[in-house]
């Protein structure tokens, strides 16, 4: 049984559920390494012990989770074949580069030298080990660096152009695929939001300790470097992610549109919804509150640029479907008689809307008789689903706020040695910590949801991208991701909060 | 032995220096990326080391 | 030749290479999860015998998060085509690898004997799976697989889930798992001592002569399986596109190869010597010896499988010329140019930094090291 339909459903929501579970443990990752690289940096400048049980501690707890990131990181790479093998193929000559120079440049260092980093303390010098621990840092981020250059071709297509001959995009130029403001704005972004997880973890689990007079040297010192890593990280993180909605937001009208609830475009400058409650059915908000005027220079920083509402952004789309619907009965013709010049030529005419018309064939399969009312459902599709959207922004700009501010207070109570005496800090720390996880997975959710109804915005529609499975596939692996996975949170997070309870060997660390 | 070691290090810092153009001129951000977490991971540390310094004075001090 | 078949020919040499750097180093760990219980009796000796791979296990599984990069961007259409198809064998082979990690991090971080013998068996079937999987589909690539591709290319598999394990790939998958667990009880004599090492001694052997009797086995079922012939409409430095060709399927086709070049046949002795003299070292305790030899063993045996099937990287069964072969199921020129450059840069660093890791972390591991570690597995 091919039900495409059912099969895309269940592949887009496999493939959801497992890239925001292993988006739980990449951020600690990608935090916590360059925590324990700063932490060990002081125990091999001044070489006090203190430092080096906690690179010890934090780093038995960055064990656990670092094993569940390994775990779930292979799923992702099998994914694309599996379940979205058409996107695989179509994208394959561009999107598996940034791939296999992961594995090639990151993960290998990262994967090597972390086993170095937990056994080899007695084996080599302090300073090689200091550079082990560097290393492990710095392969974990150019791990992000690479997946995320893979992850913005799909945001704003850079480098690439679609041959006909092998009806698939083609690399046309690594620099720009790598270079593209997308790929870096999202890097940044991405990577010191991981920071700020770091450090919001630290520095909850630290004033937990202090909080109950344990292990007070420690927990000190962990505290105060967590709140510092954290506070400029999160400085980093928020304008970073204003750059990147400035990319995004030109790049993709529609997920801009979604983001900001803008159903429809009017003149400018338009006001900013703080509070809105959009209905997709009806096209509209059914409430909101406005701060006038700031929406424009909010996005466009100016005062005069028309931002495209969901209305105009439909209406572009269906001219574009209608161009486009040459270039894919040409591609037809070439993919059985590939130098047949006519059809080159009209492709060549209409190739720049050939995704459109892709689009479109889900809901018109004979794109030689589209009716209007074809027209009007595909471009609703056009828009992604904009309360999930529009609410996934505002917690996660909320939560990076809170953060800041909580790690301003605290960086400042810190660093005047007033954090005990500020009990409330340390009590509310480790409620924090869900804080940055909640930011970062609303985050992957407006980045993805909002790139939909495309894998590759704007060229490989969605639905044309899964493979051809059957349903009782898709069931069966659905329910062992589930089971799986389940049983793994929960062994996870019994360690891990066993770990914390019992925190560092004491007497291991003689006094300095 | 020690001209070796000056060629290595000189050659190590025209390729630094290379990429830092290279970097700068079309990657910006991450180029902001490298000196950011560099920053970062300095005054996290300088913080740490600040924190026994303030110790070791209040001790003194008493 | 022209520069796009000289980079397809390349780029087929380098996934042979990446899929035996896999074989040889994710082979030995799953090797020893495989035997992890009968390796050690004692909880002591499986610690023991856990830590000597410790520091290394997820160093060598970059092997095949890479060659899945590797395959993904050289080889996309065979990437897409592959773990669609195989979609189940595909999830089974995931899931047992996922525990593996959980495994080596999680098991000796309780005291319990039931945790620990609940890991210990996750770690059999994280080593012992997979392996027969890598096996299978290697074996099954031989056969051919029953696909073809609509007008998009969209590739549609049309077998049964339960054909992927037929006698023949079963027979493929056995020969990889003997091959794992000899190479692992050559790693496991490496770094270990005692009844240990006399364990692994026993097993090692075994592993390498039962691999060679399944080789040949293997050799001779080949001979009469049904192999693939381009006749028509390959060209070599064409397009990357699978429609366009004429293949006929001939018995015993997989030995034209040999006959046309016979200079090949060293690749499939070059299997039989480096394995009985790796049972042999083995026997006589030269262990280290014995592990560079059943790397030369996995290198003839996956080169014996390339040189038989070479253009074929994985043929169509029900449409046989839409298989997929070197000519036309690669990337651009483009990209094979720009990866090839990562990696002639990066290989030769990251076989440095991997030796230098073996290297400081050389030396036997006991229970006893185990115990005063505070972080060993």
């Amino acid at each position: 049984m091919h039900d495409l339909q059912t099969v895309l459903v269940l592949s887009r929501w496999q493939f959801a559920a497992t890239a925001l579970y292993h988006f739980l443990f990449v951020p600690l990752t990608l935090g916590m390494t360059f925590l324990l690289a700063a932490m060990e940096t002081v125990y091999v400048t001044t070489g006090r012990q203190i430092y080096k049980d906690m690179v010890r501690f934090w780093g038995k707890l960055f064990a656990i989770n670092f094993a569940l990131g390994v775990a779930t990181g292979l799923t992702m790479e099998f994914q694309f074949g599996t379940n979205w093998s058409q996107y695989s193929r179509f994208v394959g000559d561009v999107f598996g580069a940034p791939l296999a120079i992961e594995g090639l440049m990151a993960f290998f260092l990262e994967s090597t030298f972390v086993g170095l980093m937990f056994f080899g303390w007695d084996r080599m010098s302090r300073g090689k080990h200091l550079l082990i621990t560097y290393m492990v840092a710095l392969g974990s981020n150019l791990s992000a660096l690479w997946i995320l250059i893979a992850n913005s071709f799909m945001q704003s297509p850079h480098g690439a152009k679609f041959d006909p001959a092998t009806m698939r995009l083609e690399l046309t130029s690594f620099t720009d695929l790598i270079f593209s403001h997308d790929a870096q704005a999202k890097f940044v972004h991405t990577s010191i939001a991981g920071y700020v997880t770091a450090a919001m973890f630290v520095a909850g689990i630290s004033g937990w300790y202090m909080l109950r007079n344990r292990h007070m040297e420690l927990a000190k010192r962990s505290f105060r470097m967590a709140v510092l890593f954290g506070v400029f990280a999160s400085i980093g993180v928020i304008s970073l992610g204003d750059a990147l909605g400035f990319i995004d937001g030109n790049a993709q009208p529609a997920k801009l549109a979604a983001m900001e609830a803008m159903w429809k475009t009017k003149p400018p400058p338009v006001g900013f919804n703080v509070i809105a409650f959009p209905s997709q059915k009806q096209q509209r908000n059914l409430f909101d509150i406005q701060i006038p005027r700031l929406l424009t220079p909010l996005v466009t920083r100016t005062m005069d640029t028309v931002i495209p509402g969901a209305d105009q952004v439909e209406k572009q789309a269906v001219v574009r479907m209608k161009d486009g619907i040459p270039a894919v009965l040409a591609l037809k013709t070439l993919s059985a008689d590939p130098t047949n010049p006519a059809a080159l030529a009209q492709f060549r005419a209409h190739e720049q809307d050939m995704g459109y018309a892709l689009l479109l064939e889900r809901y018109a399969p004979d794109l030689t008789a589209v009716t209007p009312a074809d027209y009007q459902r595909a471009a609703r599709a056009v828009i992604p689903d904009v309360p999930v959207i529009f609410w996934s922004f505002r917690v996660m700009v909320l939560a990076g706020f809170v953060m800041l501010l909580y790690l301003g207070i605290a960086t400042f109570c810190s660093m005047n040695n007033k954090v005990q005496e500020r009990r409330w800090l340390l009590k509310i720390a480790p409620w924090l910590i869900p804080l940055p996880y909640i930011a970062c997975e609303a985050g992957w959710l407006v980045a993805e949801m909002g790139r939909q109804p495309w894998t590759v915005y704007g060229v490989l529609p969605t639905w044309m991208s899964v493979s051809t499975q059957s349903v009782g596939y898709m069931v069966f692996s659905l329910a062992g991701f589930v089971l799986i996975y389940t049983a793994f949170i929960a062994v996870e997070a019994y360690l891990m909060l066993k770990f914390i309870r019992k925190g560092p060997d004491e007497g291991a660390a003689p006094a300095h | 032995m020690i001209v070796l070691r000056i060629l290595l290090y000189f050659v190590i810092s025209l390729v630094t220096l290379f990429l830092v153009i290279l970097l700068g001129q079309r990657g910006a951000w991450y180029f902001a990326w490298v000196l950011g977490t560099v920053m970062i991971v300095l005054i996290a540390a300088a913080g740490g080391a600040l924190l026994d310094a303030q110790e070791e004075a209040k001790h003194n001090g008493r | 030749m022209e520069l796009y078949a000289i980079l397809k020919i390349t780029w087929w040499l380098l996934l042979g290479v990446l899929l035996i750097g896999l074989a040889v180093m994710v082979g030995m760990d799953m090797g020893i999860g495989a035997a992890l219980r009968y390796f050690g009796r004692t909880d002591g000796e499986r610690r023991a015998v856990l830590n000597m791979i410790g520091p290394h296990w997820d160093g060598n599984q970059v092997w095949f998060i890479l060659g899945g990069g590797a395959v993904f961007a050289a080889w996309p259409t065979i990437y897409a085509t592959a773990f669609s198809g195989l979609y189940v064998v595909m999830l089974l082979l995931l899931w047992s690898m996922i525990i593996r990690p959980l495994g080596f991090e999680y098991r000796s971080k309780l005291p319990s004997p039931s945790w620990r013998n609940v890991w210990d068996w996750g770690l059999f079937v994280s080593g012992l799976l997979p392996m027969v999987i890598f096996g299978a589909a290697m074996g099954n690539m031989l056969q051919g697989v029953p696909f073809h591709f609509d007008w998009k290319l969209n590739s549609w598999y049309t077998g049964s889930f339960i054909s992927l394990f037929n006698p023949f790939a079963i027979l493929c998958g056995l020969m990889s798992l003997s091959l794992a667990l000899y190479q692992g009880s050559a790693m496991v004599m490496n770094r270990g001592e005692g009844a240990v090492r006399e364990r692994a001694r026993r097993l090692g052997v075994w592993g390498g002569l039962v691999a060679l009797v399944l080789f040949t086995i293997g050799g001779f079922w080949v001979a009469r399986l049904s192999g693939y012939v381009v006749t028509a409409g390959d060209d070599p430095a064409g397009p990357a596109m699978p429609l366009h060709k004429t293949v006929e399927v001939a018995q015993g086709a997989w030995l034209h190869n040999f006959g046309a070049h016979p200079v090949l046949w060293l690749v499939p002795v070059l299997t039989y010597v480096s394995i009985l003299l790796g049972a042999w070292a083995l026997r006589r305790g030269w262990s280290h010896f014995a592990w560079w030899l059943g790397a030369l063993g996995w290198v003839g045996t996956i080169g014996t499988v390339g040189a038989a099937m070479f253009p074929f990287m994985m043929p169509s069964s029900s449409d046989p010329s839409q298989s997929l072969t070197v000519w036309d199921a690669s990337s651009s020129q483009m990209t094979l140019l720009w990866m090839l450059g990562w990696t002639v840069v990066f290989v030769p660093i990251v076989l440095v930094y991997t030796s230098w890791a073996f290297w400081v972390m050389r030396g036997k591991v006991t229970a006893a090291h185990v115990e005063g570690d505070d972080h060993a597995y």
